[in-house]
């Protein structure tokens, strides 16, 4: 640890929308000729930016995809980028990874970078498992040795040793991701790039890469970085997080803070959300949701909504299948990505139409914090129908009363317990 | 405090908005020579799997390309291939052509074709010509040897003396210089190809329209003596005339010429490597 292993120097990137000239020779042709030849004004026109830069569109058509980012990377962490779509986290790892150029600045850095921008890199349809794995080695820059090296470990990590003769366009989607990530876990760099890759393949084999990740980063000291838009994920595995908005470096730093405050500035709580028709409803062939509400029962009608607040969950769903024994399962998550429990309900004989149902969460029993809700709709208690992740997200003040610390109250909850405090004898000192 | 801020700044690598025209890492090549291998043998398996006739439809094409060129120019308009049986004559033109426009070809839309990989993984793109090129070599193998195959029949079975000529030995060397001459017209143009659309008509269009002013179908002094500068302009031409000559014994070459060419083939080279490795990182954002 401490020895600085990338260094990123007031690093920015424009893109021009549209493309480098019209795209078409005639039109570049009559630009040249009209600047060069005839000294006239270009209809194009681009004034310049500095003395190494390319030309810019006059009509503000340029796009900072990243501005004047600056941050060191020690030896042996693991970095999560998090930031909205379009916030530059995938263009920053490009420029690392030297797939695109920076447009000003400088990347420094040491040792081999390993980038896994995408799952499956060179797969080729028509190729057997095993040339397949060769291949993608190959164009992730492993060297032959390392790949024989490892062949045993990759194909007992990806599960499909039966399949390995077999051409990968005759694989399933699960088990083309489940080969593709085999090979790329087994890459040796010093830093290891990571582009939401782990947001493919089922939940258990999810579970299986983030262990994997996790693993390469403890054990042997890699330096990893990671965009995700999970930040459960990038909480999990990240000890530390860098903040982009609009290709800004907003924060850099503690991985806990830096979710915490990107949370707060970038999340809303949303407490209630309705669809009109089914089309539009989320959900599949057995259930669709039609409303999903969540109601502060208040004290007094201008209260905050804070730890003392009973919450009330209330929604309705479309059962689209006669006769099923439905129940409804309540998760609730920290914004950390924990979850705080999973409430289900009673199972139900559902009639085809629509069905409403509530749960209560007490007053005086969640600590404050950020929170998302995700309910699933499971049939027959054991069969998994519908997942709806993250459908609500709501924040919970805080409340004190007459305490006098305010340091950050700790605890995934804070419920109310009974508690008994009185004086049994008196004694002089 | 001096020490740490030694170490601090040993970087490894630098990556910054610079391109360069000498960006060439062969070291950085040589790691990477097993993905151009076994991109050969992608290319290979790809192209004759599930075929009836596998790589011997790398035969069918020259074969039938020979009976049109001997039927039509042989026989219906009678260009003379001076003292050689028109089929040889044509058909080591037919197979040195092929090699050439294959890897022209082969190289000239790389970056239109492999945008997707591009944008993924970075890997040095030099390899993937360099792929190209070894597949072209291997289809030439095939077809060189169907050449050979038909001169031992001309000879065992036609009377046809094979000459024996020293310069035999620079058979290799004629065409690793085609070679490098496709190549080196694929890379410039995979950059131009890249940024304008329109330039693809043009290549497919201009290669056709090249093969007639390089001696393919006719022997070099079989063009009349004041136009014959245009042929000889193109430096395609004294490789030919050296193939043959070596091959059959007839062909006009002089240092000259052959020095002209390879001068051109070499600066070519140099210059179109240049040009690919200054564009080549550019180019990922426009295609």
């Amino acid at each position: 640890m401490g020895d600085v292993v990338i260094q990123v120097e007031e690093l920015s990137k424009v893109y021009r929308l549209g493309t480098i000239g019209s795209g078409s020779l005639r039109q570049d042709l009559a630009r040249w000729w009209n600047t060069s030849v005839l000294k006239k004004d270009d209809p194009f026109y681009y004034p310049q930016l500095s003395e190494n830069q390319e030309p810019m569109d006059k009509n503000q058509k340029a796009f900072w995809a990243l501005q004047d980012l600056s941050f060191e990377i020690k030896q042996g962490e693991v970095w999560g980028v998090i930031g909205n779509n379009g916030a530059g986290k995938s263009t920053l790892l490009k420029i690392i990874s030297r797939i695109v150029k920076p447009t000003k600045g400088v990347v420094r850095g040491k040792g081999k970078i390993s980038s896994l921008l995408e799952v499956g890199t060179g797969f080729n349809q028509e190729l057997t498992g095993r040339e397949n794995i060769f291949m993608s080695g190959y164009i992730l820059g492993m060297t032959k040795q390392e790949i024989t090296a490892k062949f045993d470990e990759i194909v007992d990590f990806s599960g499909i040793e039966k399949f390995l003769d077999t051409p990968v366009k005759r694989y399933s989607s699960g088990m083309y991701v489940r080969l593709a990530f085999a090979v790329a876990a087994h890459l040796e760099p010093d830093i290891l790039i990571l582009d939401e890759v782990l947001s493919v393949g089922d939940a258990e084999f999810q579970k299986k890469c983030l262990g994997k990740v996790k693993d390469v980063s403890r054990s042997e000291g890699r330096t990893i970085l990671f965009v995700s838009h999970s930040m459960q994920a990038v909480s999990n595995l990240c000890n530390h997080a860098l903040w982009l908005q609009k290709g800004r470096l907003m924060e850099a730093g503690k991985a806990t803070t830096v979710i915490n405050n990107y949370i707060k500035g970038v999340k809303k709580s949303q407490l209630h959300r309705t669809w009109d028709n089914l089309v539009e409803a989320p959900g599949n062939e057995f259930v669709r949701f039609k409303s999903i509400r969540l109601t502060p029962r208040f004290s007094e009608p201008d209260a905050p909504l804070d730890i003392r607040t009973p919450l009330t969950l209330e929604f309705e769903f479309w059962n689209l299948v006669e006769d099923q024994d439905l129940s409804i399962g309540l998760h609730l998550f920290s914004y950390g990505g924990e979850c705080i429990f999973d409430v289900p309900s009673p199972s139900f004989q559902c009639k085809k139409g629509l069905v409403e149902g509530e749960c209560t969460i007490p007053g005086n029993f969640l600590n404050d914090g950020s929170y998302y809700i995700s309910l699933i709709v499971v049939k027959n208690t054991s069969v998994d129908l519908f997942y709806y992740e993250e459908c609500l997200s709501f924040e919970i003040e805080d409340y004190r009363g007459d305490i006098k610390w305010f340091g950050k109250w700790m605890g995934a909850v804070r419920p109310s317990f009974p508690f008994r405090l009185e004086q049994k004898e008196l004694e002089l000192v | 405090m001096l020490e740490s801020k030694e170490v601090t700044n040993h970087w490894e690598w630098e990556i910054n908005g610079r391109t360069r025209y000498w960006g060439l890492n062969l070291h950085e090549l040589w790691h990477y020579r097993h993905l151009s291998l076994s991109l050969v043998r992608r290319d290979f398996l790809l192209n004759y799997q599930q075929t009836v006739l596998g790589p011997f439809w790398l035969l069918v094409q020259p074969i039938l390309t020979l009976g049109t060129y001997v039927l039509v120019f042989n026989k219906l308009i009678g260009v003379s291939t001076g003292s050689l049986p028109p089929v040889l004559f044509y058909l080591s033109g037919i197979v040195l052509w092929n090699f050439f426009n294959d890897t022209f070809m082969g190289t000239s839309f790389i970056f239109r074709e492999n945008a997707q990989l591009f944008s993924k993984v970075y890997f040095p793109r030099l390899i993937i010509p360099i792929s190209q090129m070894g597949t072209q070599i291997f289809r030439f193998g095939i077809q060189f040897t169907l050449l050979l195959a038909m001169l031992a029949f001309y000879a065992l079975f036609k009377n046809y003396t094979l000459p024996t000529s020293f310069l035999a030995v620079t058979l290799p060397l004629v065409i690793i210089l085609v070679g490098l001459t496709g190549l080196s017209l694929g890379l410039i143009f995979s950059v131009v190809t890249a940024k304008y659309r329109d330039i693809i008509n043009l290549v497919t269009f201009g290669v056709r329209l090249l093969m007639f002013l390089t001696p393919v179908l006719y022997p070099v002094n079989y063009v009349p003596e004041n136009v014959r500068w245009v042929v000889q302009f193109n430096p395609l031409t004294s490789y030919f005339e050296l193939f043959r000559r070596a091959l059959l014994g007839q062909g006009v070459i002089s240092p000259e010429s052959l020095g002209y060419s390879l001068v051109f083939t070499l600066i070519l080279l140099v210059i179109s490597i240049g040009i690919f490795n200054k564009q080549g990182d550019k180019l990922i954002d426009v295609v």
